[in-house]
């Protein structure tokens, strides 16, 4: 569909999206204090990842602010995913992978040694590609995180569920049938109730990788006005190979590609999404933004 | 030849060899049901003593003892097997040592059980001097269907979608939490499925069974150290010794009743495996 759109049509719908984003930013920096706040919460460091011998990604540099979102954009196959795996640790579930450089969370190396894994996860939740809910009620589901965290008692598991679903703007569409099976809802509601499942833990940073692919156009619509409602409290990084999601909801983009075929991918510019949809500083950036190619 | 009559051809001929499939296996349980059944549904023959040298024998205590072995045969091979295809299926990575694991269960299958009779009383009966006795024969009979159990176990629990360990890791779970609440209820009807054919293998054992349970007993066993004989391996005894002279008609009505059970298992199976899925889509596969 980008390629047929002529270039300053796309340009123009661009920098429309770019001013919202733009007000959407200066509200938050308004909020920032100048203490922690203004410290970025993720940063990396020269972090490389391979598969084996495969090399995915090298010399990733990036820093993600608070109570934002952050945008990875990029043609497929370009390491966003994986990037994105190496926030909460994912990427360890693969065989054969390989992390070096450094990834910080709030200033602490969640690489190192010794480092609990498994309280990084619950501070650092993720949405997946396609909706994945637990064959299980859509109660269990949202009340699995807290359950795991030892939570027994049945009123606060009621208050979290009901909390959390309301935040994932889907409490009015499921309370009826709580004790139904999550696999009965449908496409956006079931990611809409990933998202409530992620809430319930009480993350500060939530990952989302493609979250909104699977969807139809309206369940997008949905999803993406809950990310911005979600802003106000949480960082955020959001993967998508589609660029005018990125312009809609993110306040900063990484724009990663690979130069030739095998090799790892890189960031070619990182920077604010409102700067970078209308003035990129790299002509590849230019390129994929505009739609020509990727 | 044109694509469209060799496709008529191969239709023809695949349906030919279904339809003998079904034909060979029809006419098998017509034939021992048509020899047996009568007898086999008689209260008095599946409710009365066996006789050594008489006619009019029944076949109680053999059905006590099928049952019973089953019973332990599969409290001893479960939860190994289970264990093991856990391990197989969700800690280990794929090495040297699955290879050797893969290779031994592969092998195991591969043996014709007479070999692990022999085998069985050699360890169990005679070594262990537990003599002819249920817990050999459940031992025997265990260490025979490990593979089977365990390899179908482990395909169930390969079959859980990824994405569902993904959902659990991402939340923080362990990879043992993981397991219990997420993969292990997902993958109970395979499991159970497993299992139910795995009671219908244990019931028609008799080569793994007549030298280490025992084949014949007048009295239904009651300890797990008592002589048992199952219902598979007494009819071989009652066949091949004849020293009843209404052998025919005890083995005809065993044999039909020995079908029956089967039948059962494996029906019973089908409708669990249907059963657990439908409650898993209706929601709550752990409630």
């Amino acid at each position: 569909m980008v390629d047929e759109t002529p270039i300053d049509d796309t340009k123009t719908r661009i920098s429309e999206y770019s001013r919202r984003c733009a007000d959407s930013f200066t509200r938050e920096t308004r909020m920032e204090e100048p203490t922690k706040e203004s410290e970025p919460r993720i940063t990396t460091d020269s972090l490389s990842m391979s598969y084996g011998e495969f090399k995915a990604l090298e010399d990733i540099t990036v820093q993600v602010p608070r109570r934002s979102i952050t945008a990875i954009i990029g043609p497929s196959g370009c390491g966003k995913s994986s990037l994105l795996r190496c926030f909460n640790r994912m990427n360890d579930l693969v065989e054969g992978c390989r992390v070096t450089g450094e990834v910080k969370l709030d200033g602490e190396d969640i690489y190192a040694p010794g480092y609990d894994v498994i309280q990084l996860r619950r501070t650092v939740g993720m949405v997946f590609q396609r909706p994945n809910p637990f064959p299980k009620t859509v109660y269990d589901n949202v009340a699995y995180g807290p359950r795991l965290s030892g939570v027994k008692d049945k009123e606060r598991l009621n208050r979290v569920v009901e909390e959390s679903l309301k935040k994932a703007a889907l409490w009015e569409e499921v309370k009826g049938k709580l004790k139904g099976s999550a696999m009965n809802l449908s496409g956006g509601q079931q990611q809409r109730l990933c998202i409530a499942r992620v809430l319930a833990v009480e993350p500060e940073v939530i990952l989302l990788d493609e979250p909104c692919s699977a969807l139809d156009p309206v369940a997008t619509q949905r999803v993406e006005d809950l990310l911005a409602e979600l802003k106000e409290r949480y960082t955020m990084v959001i993967v998508t190979h589609n660029m005018q999601q990125a312009a809609r909801v993110s306040d900063f983009t990484a724009f990663v590609m690979i130069e030739n075929q095998g090799e790892p991918g890189k960031v070619v510019e990182f920077g604010d999404t409102n700067h970078m949809f209308t003035n990129p500083v790299d002509e590849r950036t230019e390129r994929y933004i505009t739609g020509r190619f990727g | 030849m044109k694509p469209k009559t060799a496709d008529r051809i191969a239709t023809i001929v695949f349906w030919l060899l279904g339809g003998i499939t079904v034909g060979v296996l029809l006419f098998i349980i017509l034939q021992i049901f048509g020899r047996g059944l009568l007898t086999a549904l008689n209260p008095k023959f599946l409710l009365g003593k066996p006789e050594a040298m008489k006619e009019g024998g029944g076949i109680f205590p053999m059905i006590i003892s099928s049952l019973y072995l089953t019973g332990l045969t599969l409290l001893i091979a479960l939860p190994v097997s289970l264990g093991a295809a856990i391990y197989l299926a969700e800690y280990s990575r794929e090495g040297r040592v699955t290879g050797a694991i893969r290779f031994c269960v592969d092998s195991l299958a591969g043996l014709p059980s007479i070999v692990f009779g022999i085998f069985g009383m050699t360890l169990f009966v005679i070594y262990f001097g537990w003599g002819y006795s249920l817990i050999a024969g459940a031992f025997t009979c265990a260490i025979l269907n490990l593979p089977t159990l365990m390899r179908s176990s482990e395909e169930s629990i390969r079959s859980v979608p990824g994405t569902y360990r993904e959902a659990s890791f991402s939340l923080g779970a362990t990879r043992w939490t993981t397991v219990r609440q997420v993969v292990l209820p997902s993958a109970t009807p395979g499991i159970l499925a497993g299992t139910m054919l795995t009671i219908g293998r244990i019931l028609g054992e008799s080569a793994a069974i007549v030298y280490t349970a025992g084949l014949f007993v007048r009295k239904a066993p009651t300890s797990p150290m008592d002589t048992a004989a199952p219902l598979a391996s007494y009819i071989w005894y009652a066949q091949t010794e004849a020293l009843i002279p209404d052998f025919r008609r005890v083995v005809d009505g065993g044999a039909a009743f020995l079908l029956l059970l089967v039948l059962l298992m494996n029906f019973l199976a089908r409708r669990l495996a249907r059963y657990y899925q439908r409650k898993k889509l209706a929601g709550g596969a752990d409630g």
